[in-house]
C-alpha cells in the first residue's frame, strides 16, 4: 500500500482511549505554561486553533463570520505520551484551568504495547476495589464483660518482637542455688529485637530518590530519638551509605540482601566500621508486586550517587535477577543465606527472609520453622508496590496478603510454635488510608508486624500514584513529586525534613488509632496477635477462609 | 462560704444545738442490719418529719446521707462505724455530713452542695464527678480521686481537701473545682499525687506541696502559686483544718508559698499553639541527623547541587526543556523535494517584503534554466511536497519559475585563475559550468553538437518547452564568461588533453546511445532518441495516416507518441511490459491526443513488410513505424581508466566524484534522471570542486526535511483567489522551517523571555532569557514555520 500523503486521521487513536482527558479551560487559562513545563510525560503542549464563527443579527439571513486564531493547551494523542493523570499540572496551574479526568472506558492496554514491548510501569495493581483488609471490623468491644481500656489514660505497649522466640522450656535457664540463672556456654540464644509493629519496608536508594529514601530514614530515627518509638525501616536492596552504617542509627535499619546483591561488598567493607548492629537483615526471595520478577534499576537512574553506594559502574543497567542463582532448594536456599547473613554479625542480628505472597508461603514457613536460626517470615501480598514491573505481574500475579498470613499463623499454631516465629505482613497496608486499622486487622490474624511502602510514600510524600493508574511513573524517572526519580531538578522538589516529619506525623497518629482499635478491645500489655475473634467480616465466605466471625 | 445562687438557708448554730436534738439511727436493728434501701427511708423519712441533726451509725450501707433536702434549713449528719461505697452521693447544698473513720469508695458522688468531712482516710474515687461542696479529708485518697469534678457556672466549684496525700490516676478528667492535697506525712514521700495525675484534665486547679512524678503533660501545666492563689489557700486551709482536728498543721502548712505548686489544665487557645512535634524535623536533621552521619546528611558526599529545594516551575539550569531557536535547521518541504533544492520559501519572503527583484533572481543561483525547467519541463517535485498543498493547493512554483526568464545573469565573481573543463552541454553540464562560472572559474564547456542544451534541446518536444524560452535561458550563459566548444565530440585522446590543461574535469556527455531489445526485426525499428531528435531538427518521418508503436511507455516514449500524433499519424500505440513508467504531464499530453496505452505487451517481432508487429500473447498491431523507447546509455569511450564504471554508468560518490579525484561526473552519464536531478548534481558538484580548488574543507550539509506536524496551518485562510499573481502566491508560503519574523513567539511568551535581536548586516535572530524561560514550549507550539523546538536541558 502506498502510505497516505496527507496528514489524516487514519490510525490516530481518539482521546477516548486515553486513561485520562485533559479537561482545559479556555476561559481560565491565561497562557503562562506552567502546565506545559511540569508534565512529566508531555502529554500536553501548547497549540494553535482556529475558532470561526458564522452569525447574523439582521432581521434576513446576513452572515457575518469571525475567525480568530487562538492559542490553547491541548492533549497529545500519541500513546507514548499520554497522560497518566497525575495532576502535576493542575498543582502548578495559577488559574486552576486544567485537571486530568479520568475515563473509565479507556483502551490503554490495548494500545500500550507499542514495538512489541509489553507494558511496564512503576506502582501498584490496578485494582480500587476495596480489599479484604478493609473490609475486616473489629467487633470484640469488651464493655461490661472485661474491663476495656481507656486509649487516652491507659499507657500501651504496642511493641512486637522480631525474631525467634524460644518457648519456655527451651530457653537456656537453669536453676542454680535455686534461683534461676542464664546457662553460660554453648547455647544459642536467637537475638531478637523489640520493634513497632508497623514498619517501612524494603524501598532501595536507587528506587528512592535521595531526598525521599533520607526522609523517611530521619523519620525513623527521629522517631525512636525523640519519640521512644522503635520503628525500623529496611534498606531495599541496593546498600546503604556508609555514613549511615557507621553510624550509632543503624540499630533502626534492616538491612536487605537481594539476588543482585548489590551494594553488599560496600556493607562488608563497612562491618569493622560499625558501632551499632542492624535490626536485622532480610532476604529478598520475592516481592509481592512482581513474583517471580526480579528487580531492574534502569541505566539513567544509576548516576554517581546510585554506583557507589550498590559498588557498580554508572549508567549501566541493574538487574537483580528473579531467583538467587546458587540457591537450588528452599533447604538450601534458606540454610545458606541465613547462617551466611547471621555469621556476619556474629549470629547476633535477626535474618529472615521475604517472600511474596503465594500458595507455596507455608512450605516456606515450615522449612523456617526448622532452623533454628530463621528470626521470622515476611510475605509480601499481591496489594504491595513496586518502582518498575511489568503490568501483568502487578496486575495478574501474587496472592491476596490476608489469606496467605493467615494460613501460615494457623499453620504455626498448629505446631503450637505461633509464638516462636513471626510473621511480618505486608502489600496493600493502608490501600484506601487505613493504615493502623489494616495492620490491627492483620496483627489479629496472626502476624506479629506489618510492613508499609507505598502508604508512606503517599502520606509522607504525595505520592500521586493510586489504583486507577494515576501516575504510576515511577519506572521512567520522572516522578513529579520527586520520590522515585534521580533526576535533581525532580527531586529537589521534595525536602528531606518534610518527608521525615510526615513520618512522625503518621507514625505518631497511626499509634493513637491502633490504642483506639486494641484498647476498646481489652488489649493494651501485648500485641493482639493472631486475637481473630475480635474479628468479622460481612462475607461468609471469606469468613470461612479466615476462620473468623460471619456479622452482618 | 456564701452560696451564688438564690439559696436561702437558716444554719442553726451548732454550738447551741442540746444533744437531745439528734436523732440516732441504728442500721442494726435486733442484732439484723438493715439494708441501704431501709436505711435511705428512714433518714429521708426522719428529715421528713423535721430532724436537723442525725447520727447514723452504719455497718456498710451505701449512700448515705445523699440527696437530702432539707427546706432551707441545714442538715447536720454525723457518722460512725463502718460506711460503704458512695456515701454523700448526690448530695445536696445544706447538707453536712461528718464521718467519724474512714470511708469507702466515691464519697461525694456528684456532689451537689454537700460538705462531707472524712476524719479518716477515703478510698477510690473520692468526689468523683462533684459538682459543688466541699470534701475535707484528715488522711489520704484512693485511687482516682477527684476525676471528672467539674464546675457549674451557677455555683461556686467544688473543693477536695485531703491532708495526706493520693492516689493513682488522680484528677482524671478534671473540668473545674479545687482540689488541694497538703502532703502531710504521705505514705510515699516522693510522689504525693499517685502515677499520671492530671490525664484528660481540662480545667480547675491542684494546689499540692510535696514531690511529684510527673503528671499528663500534655493536659497540665505546673506552676508556682500567685498572690492570689496564696489567699485563696490560706484563707480557705483554716476551716478545712478545723474540720479535720488538725488546727495546729496551720503554721506549717501555711508558712511559705515557695512549697507550694499547682497544676492547671492548659486552656484550648493555648493548646492550639502547640507545636505538633517534640522538635522540629529540621532542627533535628541538623542537630542530631547530621552530627551522627556527617554534615549535609548521608547523601552530601554524592551530590554536587545545592540542597536547596526547588519549585515545580524553574528556570535557568533547572528547566526540564528549554527552547531552542532553530531557524532553517530543517529543510521546507519544497526545497528538500527539489533535486535542486531551490529555496522556494525564500523568495516567497523576499516578494512578501517587497523585493521582488531579489525573490527572481535568487533562483539563478540555484538553477541556470528556472524557466526551462522549473517552468515548463519539471513535474516539480517542489510542489508535490509543498506543505500548502495540505491546506489548500501548493504554491504555484512552476509559474514563479517561469519568471525567471527576462532575468540576467548574475555577475559573477572574481576570476580565480582556475581552470574546469566540462564535457557535455546538456542540463547537467549547463549546471555545473554555470555554478563554476559564477564563482570565478574559467570554464571550457565542450558539447558535441553544434547547439547547447543537450536532449532539452534535442528532445524535448517543442510543445513542451517553447524553444525560445530555451534560447533565452542559454544565452545568459554568455555573460558568465563560459566559454563552449561547439561540435566537440570527445574522445580518449581529445579527454587526455583536456585533463592535462584544466584542474578539474566534470563528465556530463549525458546518455545518448539508444538501448535496444532484441526480436526478430527488431534491426527495422527506430529509437526514440533518434526520432526525437530528427523531429526537434525539422526532419519528416512521413507519418501521415500511418501507424505508429511505441515500445516502451516511460516518459520519452510518451514524448515519442504525442509528437507522432503531431506528425499526422492515424494511430498511436505505447506499449510496456509492465504498468507505464509514464506520469505528469507527458503522459496527459500523449493521452490527450488520442494515443492508446497497452500493457503488459511481450513483442514477439517486428514485420515491416506486413507493417505489423506482434506480441507473445498472440496479439498483433499494425505498425508503419516502430519505435523503440527503452533508454538510452552513455557513451563513456574516451575516459580514462582511472573514472570507474559500473554498468555502463560512471560510478560516483553523492557528491559526483569519480575514483579519479580530479575527475566528478554528473546527469545522466552516472544514471537517467529528470532534468531536475542534472541541474541539482551539477549545483552541489560545483560546491564541491569549488572546495576543492579553493583548497578548503567542505562538505554539503545534509538537512532533514521539516515534519509536518510541525507548521501551524491553523494560521491560514484558504486560499480563495484564482490565476497566478506573485504577491499573493508569496503570501500563501509557510515558510516551513523559516522564521518569518512574525514576533508571535515574542508575543506569547508569557515570561517575557523571548526578544528579537536585530544584526548589523540586517539579518535577526530571536533570542530566550533563560532566567526568565520556564521551558513550557509555548514559542515552539505557536510558531507558524516550526522554528522552535524544545529539547533536553542538559
Ligand atoms: S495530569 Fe500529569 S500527565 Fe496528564 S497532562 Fe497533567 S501533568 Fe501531564
Ligand atoms: S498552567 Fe494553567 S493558566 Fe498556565 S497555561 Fe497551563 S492551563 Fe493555562
Ligand atoms: S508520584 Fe512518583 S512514586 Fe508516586 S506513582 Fe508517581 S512516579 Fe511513582
Ligand atoms: S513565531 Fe514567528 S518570529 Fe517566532 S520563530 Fe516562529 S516564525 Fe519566527
Amino acid at each position: 500500500m502506498e502510505p497516505a500523503a496527507r496528514l489524516d486521521h487514519n490510525h490516530q487513536l481518539s482521546l477516548g482511549e486515553f486513561p485520562y482527558i485533559i479537561r482545559w479551560r479556555e476561559d481560565r487559562c491565561k497562557r503562562c505554561g506552567g502546565c506545559t513545563a511540569v508534565c512529566p510525560v508531555k502529554a500536553i503542549e501548547p497549540a494553535v486553533k482556529v475558532v470561526r464563527t458564522v452569525s447574523t443579527e439582521a432581521p434576513i439571513p446576513t452572515p457575518a463570520v469571525t475567525k480568530k486564531i487562538v492559542h490553547v493547551v491541548e492533549q497529545v494523542t500519541d500513546i507514548d505520551r499520554y497522560c497518566t493523570g497525575c495532576g502535576t499540572c493542575m498543582l502548578v496551574c495559577p488559574n486552576e484551568a486544567i485537571e486530568p479526568e479520568y475515563n473509565p472506558h479507556n483502551k490503554l492496554l490495548h494500545f500500550k504495547n507499542k514495538g512489541g514491548d509489553a507494558y511496564k510501569r512503576g506502582g501498584r495493581r490496578n485494582d480500587p476495589s476495596i480489599s479484604t483488609l478493609d473490609r475486616l471490623k473489629f467487633t470484640r468491644i469488651s464493655m461490661l464483660t472485661d474491663p476495656a481500656l481507656d486509649a487516652g489514660r491507659h499507657e500501651f505497649r504496642i511493641r512486637t518482637f522480631l525474631g525467634r522466640n524460644l518457648p519456655p522450656d527451651s530457653l537456656p535457664l537453669e536453676t542454680r542455688d535455686g534461683r534461676l540463672v542464664v546457662k553460660k556456654d554453648g547455647v544459642f540464644v536467637p537475638p531478637v529485637r523489640e520493634i513497632y509493629p508497623i514498619m517501612i519496608g524494603s524501598m532501595s536508594i536507587g528506587a528512592l530518590s535521595p531526598p525521599m529514601w533520607e526522609g523517611l530514614a530521619m523519620g525513623v530515627t527521629y522517631l525512636n530519638e525523640v519519640e521512644n518509638m522503635p520503628v525500623v525501616m529496611c534498606s531495599g536492596e541496593g546498600g546503604m551509605p556508609p555514613g549511615l552504617l557507621k553510624s550509632r542509627f543503624l540499630k533502626y535499619f534492616i538491612l536487605q540482601i537481594a539476588s543482585g546483591y548489590f551494594g553488599w561488598d560496600e556493607i562488608i567493607h563497612a562491618l569493622p566500621h560499625m558501632v551499632e548492629d542492624p535490626c536485622a537483615i532480610e532476604i529478598k526471595y520475592g516481592q509481592g508486586a512482581k513474583p517471580g520478577d526480579g528487580g531492574l534499576l534502569m541505566s539513567y537512574k544509576v548516576l554517581s550517587l546510585i554506583a557507589s553506594i550498590r559498588g557498580v559502574p554508572m549508567y549501566v543497567d541493574l538487574a537483580s535477577p528473579p531467583t538467587h542463582q546458587t540457591k537450588y532448594s528452599i533447604e538450601e536456599a534458606v540454610a545458606k543465606m541465613i547462617q551466611s547473613m547471621s555469621m556476619a554479625w556474629g549470629f547476633r542480628v535477626p535474618v529472615y527472609p521475604k517472600i511474596s505472597g503465594s500458595k507455596t508461603a507455608t512450605s516456606v514457613l515450615n522449612n523456617l520453622a526448622r532452623n533454628p536460626y530463621a528470626a521470622a517470615l515476611s510475605i509480601d501480598g499481591e496489594d504491595g508496590g513496586t518502582g518498575a514491573a511489568y503490568n501483568v505481574s502487578m496486575d495478574k500475579m501474587g496472592h491476596p496478603i490476608a489469606s496467605n498470613v493467615r494460613d501460615c499463623y494457623l499453620d504455626l499454631v498448629r505446631q503450637g510454635k505461633q509464638n516462636e516465629l513471626p510473621l511480618i505482613a505486608s502489600g496493600g497496608v493502608g490501600k484506601k488510608g487505613n493504615l493502623a486499622s489494616n495492620a490491627a486487622a492483620l496483627i489479629m490474624l496472626g502476624a506479629s508486624a506489618v510492613s508499609i511502602g507505598k502508604y508512606i510514600m503517599q502520606a509522607a510524600a504525595d505520592c500521586l500514584g493510586d489504583e486507577y493508574n494515576r501516575c504510576n511513573l515511577c519506572n521512567t524517572g520522572r516522578c513529579p513529586r520527586g520520590i522515585t526519580t534521580q533526576d535533581p531538578r525532580l527531586y529537589r522538589r521534595l525536602d528531606p525534613d518534610k518527608v521525615a516529619e510526615r513520618v512522625v506525623d503518621v507514625f505518631k497518629s497511626a499509634d493513637i488509632e491502633l490504642r483506639k482499635t486494641f484498647a476498646p478491645m481489652g488489649r493494651s500489655t501485648e500485641l493482639p496477635i493472631g486475637m481473630s475473634d475480635g474479628l468479622s467480616i460481612n462475607d461468609k465466605s471469606m469468613a470461612e477462609r479466615l476462620n473468623i466471625d460471619y456479622a452482618c | 462560704m456564701p452560696a451564688k445562687d438564690d439559696k436561702k438557708l437558716k444554719v442553726p448554730d451548732k454550738k447551741t444545738k442540746s444533744k437531745d436534738n439528734t436523732l440516732t439511727i441504728h442500721v442494726n436493728i435486733n442484732s439484723s442490719r438493715v439494708s441501704s434501701r431501709i436505711l435511705e427511708e428512714r433518714i429521708q423519712q426522719a428529715v421528713e418529719n423535721g430532724a436537723r441533726n442525725l447520727h447514723v451509725i452504719a455497718d456498710g450501707q451505701h449512700g448515705i446521707g445523699g440527696r437530702i433536702w432539707p427546706r432551707n434549713e441545714a442538715v447536720r449528719i454525723s457518722v460512725e462505724g463502718p460506711v460503704g461505697q458512695r456515701l454523700g452521693s448526690m448530695a445536696m447544698f445544706g447538707t453536712e455530713i461528718v464521718v467519724d473513720g474512714s470511708v469507702s469508695d466515691d464519697v461525694g458522688w456528684i456532689n451537689c452542695g454537700a460538705r462531707i468531712t472524712v476524719l479518716g482516710d477515703v478510698t477510690n474515687g473520692a468526689h468523683n464527678a462533684a459538682a459543688e461542696g466541699f470534701l475535707y479529708v484528715q488522711g489520704g485518697g484512693g485511687a482516682r480521686c477527684d476525676t471528672m469534678t467539674k464546675q457549674n457556672p451557677r455555683f461556686d466549684p467544688p473543693q477536695s481537701w485531703y491532708f495526706r496525700d493520693v492516689g493513682d490516676s488522680f484528677a482524671e478528667f478534671k473540668a473545674g473545682g479545687i482540689a488541694v492535697v497538703c502532703g502531710v506525712n504521705p505514705r510515699n514521700p516522693e510522689n504525693i499525687l499517685g502515677y499520671r495525675p492530671c490525664v484528660g484534665m481540662v480545667g480547675g486547679a491542684i494546689y499540692f506541696r510535696g514531690k511529684i512524678k510527673g503528671y499528663s503533660e500534655i493536659n497540665v501545666k505546673q506552676l508556682d502559686l500567685t498572690p492570689q492563689d496564696w489567699e485563696w489557700l490560706t484563707v480557705n486551709m483554716k476551716p478545712f483544718l478545723e474540720a479535720v482536728g488538725r488546727n495546729s498543721f496551720y503554721d506549717e502548712l501555711t508558712r511559705s508559698a515557695d512549697e507550694w505548686k499547682k497544676l492547671i489544665a492548659y486552656t484550648p487557645a493555648e493548646k492550639k499553639t502547640w507545636k505538633k512535634l517534640k522538635m522540629l524535623t529540621s532542627d533535628f536533621s541538623r542537630e542530631i541527623w547530621e552530627a551522627e552521619v556527617g554534615k549535609g546528611g548521608i547523601f552530601a558526599q554524592y551530590i554536587n547541587h545545592d540542597r536547596t529545594i526547588l519549585p515545580y516551575i524553574t528556570i535557568g539550569v533547572e528547566r526540564r526543556n528549554k527552547p531552542v531557536w532553530n531557524n532553517e535547521k530543517y529543510l521546507p518541504p519544497c526545497v528538500y523535494n527539489c533535486p535542486t533544492h531551490i529555496p522556494t520559501h525564500k523568495r516567497a519572503s523576499l516578494i512578501r517584503q517587497g523585493k521582488m527583484k531579489e525573490a527572481l533572481s535568487l533562483v539563478l543561483r540555484y538553477s541556470p534554466l528556472p524557466a526551462t525547467v522549473c517552468g515548463q519541463i519539471c513535474p516539480n517535485l517542489c510542489m508535490h511536497g509543498c506543505t500548502r498543498g495540505l491546506l489548500d493547493r501548493p504554491l504555484n512554483i512552476k509559474e514563479l519559475g517561469g519568471m525567471a526568464l527576462k532575468l540576467p545573469a548574475p555577475k559573477p565573481a572574481q576570476k580565480t585563475g582556475r581552470k574546469v573543463a566540462v564535457i557535455g552541454g546538456g542540463p547537467a553540464g549547463l549546471s555545473v559550468a554555470w555554478q563554476l562560472g559564477l564563482k570565478g572559474h574559467g570554464v571550457d564547456l565542450y558539447e558535441a553538437e553544434n547547439r547547447l542544451g543537450g536532449k532539452i534541446e534535442l528532445c524535448i518536444p517543442r510543445e513542451r518547452l517553447p524553444h525560445k524560452i530555451l534560447v533565452k535561458e542559454i544565452s545568459r550563459f554568455k555573460e558568465v564568461g563560459i566559454t563552449a566548444h561547439l561540435g566537440k565530440r570527445i574522445n580518449q585522446k581529445a579527454f587526455e588533453k583536456i585533463y592535462k590543461g584544466h584542474d578539474i574535469v566534470i563528465v556530463a556527455c549525458g546518455a545518448h546511445q539508444p538501448r535496444r531489445l532484441t526480436f526478430p526485426g527488431s534491426g527495422d525499428t527506430i529509437a526514440a532518441i533518434d526520432f526525437l531528435k530528427g523531429i526537434n531538427s525539422g526532419k519528416d518521418f512521413n507519418l501521415k495516416g500511418r501507424n505508429v508503436v511505441v515500445i516502451g511507455a516511460g516518459n520519452a516514449g510518451m514524448d515519442v507518441a504525442s509528437e507522432a500524433m503531431n506528425c499526422g499519424a492515424a494511430s498511436v500505440t505505447a506499449v510496456d511490459i509492465q504498468k507505464p513508467a509514464a506520469f505528469g504531464i507527458e503522459m496527459e499530453m500523449a493521452k490527450g491526443k488520442g494515443v492508446d496505452i497497452s500493457w503488459p505487451r511481450f513483442t514477439e517481432k517486428y514485420d515491416k513488410k506486413a507493417k505489423k508487429i506482434y506480441f507473445k500473447d498472440g496479439a498483433s498491431l499494425a505498425a508503419d513505424l516502430v519505435v523503440m523507447s527503452v533508454g538510452e546509455v552513455p557513451v563513456l569511450d574516451f575516459l580514462p581508466l582511472s573514472v570507474h564504471t559500473e554498468k555502463g554508468w560512471i560510478e560516483v560518490s553523492e557528491f559526483g566524484q569519480t575514483l579519479d579525484v580530479k575527475v566528478f561526473a554528473i546527469g545522466d552519464a552516472t544514471s537517467a534522471g529528470l532534468v531536475t536531478h542534472a541541474i541539482g548534481q551539477g549545483r552541489v558538484a560545483a560546491d564541491v570542486i569549488h572546495a576543492q580548488l579553493m583548497q578548503y574543507d567542505y562538505m554539503p550539509e545534509v538537512k532533514q526535511v521539516v515534519p509536518y506536524e510541525k507548521i501551524r496551518m491553523e494560521y491560514y485562510d484558504l486560499c480563495s483567489f484564482e490565476g497566478f499573481e506573485p504577491k499573493k502566491e508569496a503570501e500563501l508560503c509557510m515558510s516551513c522551517a523559516t522564521c518569518r519574523d512574525c514576533h508571535m513567539c515574542e508575543a506569547a511568551c508569557y515570561h517575557g523571555a523571548i526578544k528579537r535581536v536585530g544584526h548589523k548586516d540586517g539579518s535577526y535572530e530571536y533570542i530566550v532569557d533563560d532566567d526568565k524561560c520556564i521551558g513550557c514550549g509555548f514559542c515552539a507550539g505557536v510558531c507558524p514555520c516550526g522554528v522552535w523546538e524544545m529539547v533536553e536541558n542538559i
